[in-house]
């Protein structure tokens, strides 16, 4: 690694190490510091490769910087900023440790240009999330974080076949466009491993079972990184498969589907991060200048207000201890503040002009419009009017209005607040100045988001739906249930498959495959065995004890030669000679 | 007493707000018709977008159809008692 290039991911990564050593105010401060100081290491950096070093005869990359691996890392570590700010009141390093690491290990896949350090990050990048979500230190906490970590960890375990399978078919780790390799098991491998990550259903259910269980702060981290990474790496690697746009499109609907009958507040945020993400990989799919532009900018903004939501969700669940919508209502008396605040994160996401979702989204929309795709086009604006139903209307109704259910909140600390404000500001700033955005966006942009049109489609759009909103408002009350998603295979399918196979299938063994055992297999060898026993027996054991016998006896006979007497011996060896000189001459 | 509690929980008000949201509706889709007519900017992608009123029409009926068709979804097949998995 060079000297003249620090790896903002490295630096965050073990800067983490130093919180425990510090307290009070200077730890505060080296937490606001570290993800600062990676801001600025990711601004001041100019594009071309550093960190390239010599593994196994490969070359691995660690800081590939060009233009669209710069812009993922600045959102990044300003992401790492605000909710470094947002958590500054939490006492506890691990949390903090545990943020810092996850945000360093996302920077480290955004400059990774070779396979091995990316797979390094990228299960990095789990490890440290699973934490985010155990910290809470609550069961249903710790059995979500179990979960998120094997289902990652399946993902990781597929990316890296892919990987192998990548280096030993085409002898390089470098990490570009896929396009070349299309179709081929290496190829689907990792796309299936970085659709795993991006939430794409039916591998996502992941995102809105563990996200409301993280910590309060940790929430609002694990909202920025993990897809929107996944999001980096398929616009890198996956530009303009054909897949993508119509995985996106369902993607954008099912999100919005999911969130009608959801109840948990942060829950509910979370399937619309599965929604918006649609949007993005759509983007991807779509695969022109305009439409990765659009999912690299649509990524920029939804960072920054995905996070302001979860964090005003979050300062209610911290002020009043409550995640259920239908438990909550009437908090505009006591959290004027947060409610402002939430409703800019809401107005960003719905798209309404002037805030960032209006400048971002519509670029998707406007590509899905310009390749002449009617269906996603359509499919991809209905999400947009359910976005606006649920971010901006539905959940806000029933968190700050609705019925007064007499709980009193309070404001939040103030460096949530602050930490809330600077992202709405940045919403705000991205809506009414696009050009800040799309001077950094991978390719020249040449999109007017300001027109008439889109305008006055777009307030008439939205203004309907709320019209919708209030005349259906009865029939959306939030009740009390949980949705079944493609997280019951591995939640209750694999209970039940446990149960079937000790019940039924137990017996089913015992009672059929033992009995057959018994009289196919057991039965004949005792049988061969029990003659081969009798033959032993009687046979071999005769024939060895007849030779012992024989032997016996036969040693009985010379038993009376061999006497050890040697007058004895003697007199027989003279017997001998007589008798021999008696024959010679008997013989001539 | 913040702005917010003065203006929703006063009746007067409130029904206010409601006429100022309806008159609102009927500008945002009267623009929508009358505008394209008078600034010509032919940037539509599709033919239906030219439809009079066509964001609002799609987004009230995007919302209702967003709301019918997730209910039936969920009443007839995803949604379970929230203990479903700890049993």
């Amino acid at each position: 690694m060079t000297v003249e290039w620090l790896h903002p991911g490295l630096l965050l990564i073990l800067g983490a190490w130093l919180l425990p050593f510090f307290s009070g105010r200077v730890k505060r401060v080296a937490m606001l510091i570290l993800p600062a100081a990676a801001l600025i290491d990711c601004w001041l950096m100019e594009p071309g490769t550093y960190g390239v070093m010599s593994f196994l005869g490969q070359e691995l990359v660690f800081g590939r910087v060009d233009r669209l691996s710069l812009i993922f890392s600045y959102v990044f570590s300003l992401m790492g900023f605000l909710g470094m700010l947002y958590a500054l009141h939490v006492e506890d390093d691990s949390q903090h440790m545990a943020a810092l690491t996850y945000v360093g290990a996302a920077l480290g896949v955004t400059f990774a240009g070779d396979f091995l350090s990316l797979y390094v990050f990228w299960e990095l990048m789990a490890i440290s999330s699973s934490l985010l979500v155990w910290l809470r230190r609550e069961p249903s906490a710790v059995a979500a974080g179990f979960r998120y970590l094997l289902v990652h960890i399946f993902g990781g375990l597929i990316l890296l076949a892919g990987i192998v399978l990548h280096w030993s078919e085409t002898g390089s780790l470098a990490f570009g466009d896929m396009g070349a390799f299309s179709g081929g098991m290496a190829w689907a491998l990792i796309l299936v491993a970085f659709l795993l990550n991006a939430a794409v259903p039916p591998l996502g259910a992941w995102l809105p079972d563990a996200y409301p269980e993280a910590t309060i702060t940790g929430a609002v981290f694990m909202t920025a990184f993990t897809t929107k990474s996944a999001i980096y790496v398929l616009i890198r690697g996956y530009a303009g498969t054909e897949i993508l746009v119509w995985l996106g499109a369902v993607m954008a609907v099912y999100g919005v589907v999911y969130a009608v009958l959801e109840n948990d507040a942060r829950r509910l945020l979370a399937y619309h991060i599965i929604s918006q993400v649609g949007y993005m990989v759509c983007g991807v799919g779509i695969g022109t200048a305009l439409a990765t532009n659009g999912a690299t900018a649509h990524a920029f903004a939804h960072i920054l207000y995905k996070a302001l939501l979860f964090m005003g969700a979050g300062a209610v669940l911290q002020s009043t201890g409550l995640r259920k919508l239908s438990e909550m209502g009437g908090l505009y008396k006591t959290m004027p503040l947060t409610l402002g605040l939430y409703m800019i994160g809401a107005f960003a996401i719905s798209a309404v002009p002037l805030f960032s979702g209006f400048v971002s989204k519509s670029m998707v929309v406007a590509a899905a419009g310009e390749t002449h795709r009617e269906v996603v086009f359509l499919m991809l604006t209905l999400a947009s009017a359910g976005t606006f139903l649920h971010t901006g209307l539905k959940l806000p109704y029933y968190m700050f209005f609705g019925k007064d259910s007499g709980r009193r909140g309070h404001e939040p600390p103030r460096n949530m607040l602050v930490a809330m404000g600077l992202a709405a500001v940045a919403c705000v700033l991205i809506g009414v100045f696009p050009g800040l955005l799309y001077q950094h966006l991978p390719n020249p942009v040449d999109f007017l988001p300001y027109t008439l049109q889109h305008i006055t489609s777009t307030l008439g759009m939205l203004g309907f739906t709320a019209l919708g909103f209030f005349l259906l408002l009865k029939h959306l009350d939030p009740e009390p249930t949980i949705s079944l998603d493609t997280d019951w295979f591995y939640r209750r399918g694999s209970a039940d498959v446990l149960a079937l196979v000790r019940g039924p299938l137990a017996r089913l063994e015992f009672g059929f495959v033992g009995e057959s055992y018994e009289f196919v297999i057991r039965r004949p060898v005792l049988g061969v065995a029990n003659f081969l026993r009798h033959l032993d027996s009687r046979v071999v054991d005769s024939a060895i004890v007849g030779v012992g016998r024989s032997t016996q006896s036969f040693s009985q006979v010379l038993k009376t030669m061999v006497s050890g007497n040697a007058q004895h011996y003697g007199l027989i060896m003279a017997a001998g000679i007589l008798g021999l000189l008696a024959l010679a001459i008997f013989l001539q | 007493m913040n702005f917010l509690q003065r203006l929703l929980e006063d009746p007067v008000r409130f029904a206010r707000i409601k006429r100022w949201f309806y008159a609102g509706l009927a500008v945002a889709a009267g623009a929508e018709i009358v505008l394209p007519h008078i600034f010509h900017g032919g940037e539509s992608h599709f033919s239906f977008e030219d439809f009079p009123a066509w964001g609002a029409l799609y987004g009230f009926g995007s919302c209702v159809a967003i709301i019918v068709v997730s209910k039936l979804i969920g009443k007839l097949w995803l949604m379970r008692r929230e203990d479903y998995y700890d049993r």
